[in-house]
C-alpha cells in the first residue's frame, strides 16, 4: 500500500471496481436502498449469497479516514437498512476488491453470519454516555458526608492554624467519597436497566468528567419501556449527572465475529 | 535494528552488550510509540465528545479532526514499514484464492 493509494480524495479518477460493505442481513433477492453510500451519496445495494446479503455500495480502492462525515455515511447507511433488518454491522472501511471477493466472504463465513443473525434478531443497542459535573458532585459530598462536613467546617474555622495535613486529609477524603459516589451512580443506573434490556457492555471512558460509557442490547419489543426508563433515571440524577443518550443503533457492542480477512494485494 | 546501532556494534565486542541492550529497547519503545494509534483514537472520541456536548464549533471541530487523521496516517504508514497490521484498505478472505 503507497502513501497516494491512502489518501482518501486523490484527484485522479480512480475506477469504482472496489467493494465498501456497510453490514450482513438475511435477505434471499437483491435489495437497492438508494443513493446514500459513503463518498458523496453512492448507490447501496446487496450482494447475494443463499440467504445472507451484504449491503455494499461501489468504491474505488482506498483507506477511508474515520472522519464524522465518513463515519455518519456508514452509520446512516446501516441505520437504514436497520429499519427494516437485523444486521451485522461490519467495521468502518472494510472494502473488497471485488463482488467475488465478498461472495467469498458470505459463503466463507456462512454459518457465523446465520449464528449471530439468530441471536441478534429484532435486538437493537443503545449507548449510554453519563457525565458529572464535578463541583456539584462535591458540593453534595460535603453536604451529606459527616466526616467531610466536620473536616472542613475545622479547616475553614481555624484557616491560620489549620495544618496542611488537615487539608490534605480533607483532599483525600474528597476523593475516596467521589469514587465511591461515582461506582454507586453506575451501579444504581444499571441496576435500574437491567430488567428493560437484555445485556450491557461497559466501554472506558472518555476524559475526565465522564463516569460511564456503556452500550446495552435492547429487545426491539422492549424499547419504549427502555427510553422511559432512561428518561426517569435522567430525571432522578438531573442535578447531578447529564445523559448523552443515543440509538438506536445496530448491535456494534454486542456482535465480535473475528473474520478471517487479509489485505487483498 | 537502525542504522545506528551497526554503526555502534561494528568495531566492539565485549562492554558494547550493555549498550546495544539499551538501544534494542529504546528501539522497542520507539516503536510501539510510532506503531500505536490508541492514544490518536482516544483524542478523537474526545474531540467528537466535545463537538456533542457543544463545547467546541464545527470549525474547530474540522480544523483538530484533520490533524488527527494526519496523525493516524503517519500511523498506518509506520506500521507498514515494520510489516504490521494495518485497518483501512482492500481485505478479502484469507486464503481464498484470487480467481475464485
Amino acid at each position: 500500500m503507497t502513501t497516494a493509494e491512502s489518501a482518501a480524495a486523490t484527484a485522479e479518477p480512480t475506477p469504482l471496481d472496489g467493494k465498501y460493505v456497510y453490514c450482513i442481513i438475511r435477505n434471499d433477492r437483491s435489495r437497492e436502498f438508494g443513493e446514500i453510500g459513503i463518498g458523496s451519496g453512492a448507490r447501496v445495494y446487496t450482494v447475494n449469497h443463499k440467504d445472507l446479503a451484504a449491503v455494499v455500495s461501489d468504491t474505488p480502492i482506498v483507506i477511508y479516514d474515520p472522519t464524522r462525515e465518513n463515519v455518519l455515511a456508514h452509520e446512516f447507511v446501516n441505520e437504514t437498512v436497520m429499519r427494516e433488518f437485523t444486521l451485522i454491522p461490519m467495521s468502518f472501511g472494510t472494502v473488497f476488491r471485488s463482488e467475488n471477493d465478498v461472495q467469498a466472504l458470505l459463503k466463507s463465513t456462512y454459518q457465523a453470519f446465520t449464528d449471530v443473525l439468530d441471536k441478534m434478531q429484532d435486538k437493537i443497542e443503545f449507548g449510554l454516555k453519563i457525565l458529572w459535573d464535578r463541583d456539584k458532585v462535591v458540593a453534595a459530598i460535603e453536604r451529606d458526608n459527616d466526616e467531610i462536613r466536620r473536616l472542613k467546617d475545622e479547616i475553614t474555622r481555624n484557616a491560620a492554624s489549620s495544618t496542611y495535613f488537615a487539608r490534605m486529609q480533607l483532599g483525600r477524603l474528597v476523593e475516596a467519597a467521589m469514587e465511591e459516589a461515582s461506582n454507586r451512580y453506575v451501579t444504581d443506573i444499571h441496576e435500574q436497566l437491567k430488567d428493560v434490556s437484555v445485556a450491557s457492555r461497559s466501554n472506558k471512558v472518555i476524559g475526565d468528567r465522564m463516569i460511564l460509557n456503556a452500550a446495552f442490547l435492547v429487545e426491539r419489543k422492549d424499547e419504549k419501556s427502555f427510553d422511559d426508563r432512561v428518561k426517569a433515571i435522567s430525571l432522578q440524577y438531573e442535578d447531578l449527572l447529564t445523559f448523552k443518550y443515543t440509538g438506536p443503533w445496530p448491535p456494534y457492542n454486542f456482535v465480535n465475529i473475528k473474520l478471517k480477512l487479509e489485505k487483498a494485494t | 535494528m537502525g542504522l545506528l546501532t551497526n554503526i555502534l556494534l561494528s568495531p566492539f565486542l565485549g562492554p558494547i552488550w550493555g549498550t546495544r541492550w539499551t538501544l534494542e529497547k529504546v528501539d522497542r519503545v520507539v516503536k510501539e510509540e510510532l506503531t500505536d494509534d490508541t492514544p490518536i483514537k482516544e483524542d478523537l472520541m474526545q474531540l467528537q465528545l466535545q463537538l456533542e456536548m457543544g463545547e467546541i464549533d464545527d470549525e474547530e471541530y474540522l480544523r483538530r479532526e484533520a490533524d488527527i487523521m494526519q496523525q493516524l496516517r503517519q500511523v498506518r504508514e509506520w506500521r507498514e514499514q515494520f510489516g504490521m497490521s494495518t485497518s483501512g484498505g482492500p481485505v478479502r478472505v484469507a486464503g481464498s484464492d484470487e480467481s475464485e
